[in-house]
């Protein structure tokens, strides 16, 4: 009898403290989720023939870590991102399994856009060409990032060179610097997303490409809209509205980031969220 | 049929009966039906995160299995008093070692096979979900499956040198575990030593340390993880010095092994 009375208060005690600390584990702090891991160097010793799976590990939390800040900023939820922790993570993960193509990828993904580490990502997809030595996608991140982000025409070429030969494909052969210089950097930002986003299982990395894709629309919308007004009226449109008001266009699109669209002293169409999720003043510093 | 064969059979039977591999066989299919789902968490290599996972999980079954058949045997047929009755007869306690090696060398052969099948139906599941650039290479797979096998047979060698000596069962467990944990390391810290840090330590802790490294086994030559997930080309020269390598120190442990184990004292 005693043993059923026990019983039943550590059941009823168990069932009044599963939700509260479920909620404190979902709570917990931002760092503690994302954890940090030891130096690769140790960790490569310590983790033996599981390396491999370490570093997968490593990378699905990144991921999954990832994935909750997109959901917060698609609610407009203002968060301070570790994405120091995230990189570094990632690097550690890139020693345990140089030929792990998730951590190249992400990479691309995560700190482009959003952080403008493109030196860092660069460096990270040369280490990888390393061992990846048949996979043409990292010489083609790398020829994207430098001629869309670093304008260095002439070492995008020769990643485009790398990763034409390395696929075959006459098509990454004309992504050359002429072809970048020429033919507009948001048209091709736009194939280069749509590229990404065709490559990879994850929601949540297609849905921050969707993000930027609308916004690069909407950009390239009000940028031929401009174009239109200045045939129109021989002269430059000298804010936004102008379009509106002269009927060039029916309505201004939307920044998906939250910004507002502008234009600035030389007529080219801006936005006041820079085209990046909100990051709070003191973490954008610390970065 | 020879006493070898004997007791060989009867380890095999005695194996068989054990609730333990019941256990382990289920989990087993379990990490394999669950495989392909976890694969899915992969971003853009999920057949390589499915072979990954695969053999990740082979190498921790044969793992628990080597260590706990391994450091158990011989001690628990001494604490039935069984090794007691059957040494009692006119038996040379090499084959009763060497009997019931073979038969635990058989169930991590069988173990093997058997998560090597259900792991080709994983991947191929895994593969049909999304679709890699880089196709498995089955033979490359194969023969990191064996060389995994391997591993898990010295490691056994080593839990019966425990064995043959030890009056408890945890000394043998303990020390098989602390010598595979040693022996993954050991080539990374040797490589760890030959580079720039090593420059820093004294000559007699390196000499020391180098020491330590030829005595351990050396694991890693058996971790043939990389070539099987990104199908990389195998070098058939180091895989024949790594059968070389353990052939020679699988076969020095056993003469440890049946050389204290001759020498003990059964009462």
């Amino acid at each position: 009898m005693t043993g059923r009375i026990l019983f039943c208060i550590m059941l009823a005690g168990y069932l009044a403290l599963a939700v509260p600390f479920s909620s404190s584990l979902v709570n917990r702090p931002v760092l503690v989720k994302l954890g940090t891991l030891p130096e690769p160097e140790v960790l490569r010793i310590i983790s033996g023939d599981q390396r491999f799976l370490v570093a997968q590990s490593a990378v699905v939390k990144v991921l999954f870590y990832y994935g909750t800040l997109v959901e917060k900023f698609q609610r407009k939820v203002r968060i301070t991102p570790e994405y120091y922790n995230m990189y570094r993570t990632l690097i550690t993960a890139s020693k345990l399994d140089p030929w792990n193509a998730d951590v190249y990828y992400f990479t691309q993904a995560a700190f482009t856009w959003e952080l403008n580490k493109i030196n860092e990502v660069n460096g990270l997809l040369d280490y990888g060409m390393r061992y990846r030595t048949w996979d043409y996608q990292l010489p083609f991140f790398a020829g994207f990032n430098s001629a869309y982000f670093l304008k260095d025409y002439k070492k995008a070429a020769s990643y485009f060179e790398k990763a034409a030969q390395l696929r075959g494909d006459p098509l990454l052969a004309n992504l050359s610097s002429r072809y970048f210089y020429e033919s507009g950097q948001n048209r091709l930002a736009l194939s280069f997303i749509d590229y990404m986003a065709k490559h990879t299982t994850d929601s949540k990395v297609v849905a921050v490409y969707e993000v930027r894709k609308k916004a690069l629309l909407g950009v390239m919308t009000l940028e031929e809209a401009a174009l239109g007004y200045q045939r129109r009226f021989g002269k430059k449109p000298e804010r936004i509205s102008d379009l509106v008001s002269s009927g060039v266009i029916s309505s201004i699109p939307v920044d998906p980031y939250g910004g507002q669209f502008y234009l600035d002293g030389a007529g080219k169409v801006r936005s006041t969220s820079k085209f990046s999720f909100p990051v709070p003043e003191a973490q954008r510093k610390k970065q | 049929m020879d006493t070898f064969q004997n007791l060989y059979r009867l380890s095999v039977a005695s194996l068989v009966r054990d609730r333990l591999l019941y256990l382990v066989f289920s989990l087993a299919v379990l990490a394999l039906v669950l495989i392909p789902p976890f694969s899915m968490f992969s971003m853009r290599q999920v057949q390589e995160l499915s072979v990954t996972l695969c053999l990740s999980a082979l190498s921790f079954f044969l793992l628990v299995v080597t260590v706990l058949t391994g450091s158990s045997s011989i001690w628990r047929d001494l604490e039935k008093r069984y090794a007691v009755s059957v040494l009692g007869l006119p038996l040379p306690r090499r084959d009763f070692v060497l009997g019931k090696f073979c038969a635990i060398c058989t169930l991590l052969a069988v173990v093997s096979l058997l998560f090597a099948a259900g792991s080709f139906a994983a991947v191929k599941v895994s593969t049909a979900l999304y679709p890699s650039e880089i196709p498995t290479q089955w033979g490359t797979f194969a023969i990191a499956v064996l060389f995994t096998y391997l591993k898990y047979v010295l490691l056994l060698s080593l839990a019966f040198v425990f064995s043959a000596v030890s009056t408890s069962f945890y000394f043998p467990f303990l020390a098989s575990v602390a010598v595979f944990i040693a022996g993954s390391a050991s080539q990374e810290v040797y490589e760890y030593m030959l580079g720039p840090y090593g420059e820093r330590i004294a000559p007699t802790t390196k000499a020391l340390t180098k020491g330590i490294y030829y005595l351990l086994p050396n694991f890693t030559a058996f971790d043939l993880s990389a070539q099987a997930i990104y199908s990389l080309p195998l070098v058939g020269g180091t895989l024949l010095l790594t059968l070389g390598y353990f052939v020679c120190y699988t076969g020095i442990m056993l003469c440890i092994a049946v050389w204290s184990f001759s020498r003990r004292e059964l009462s």
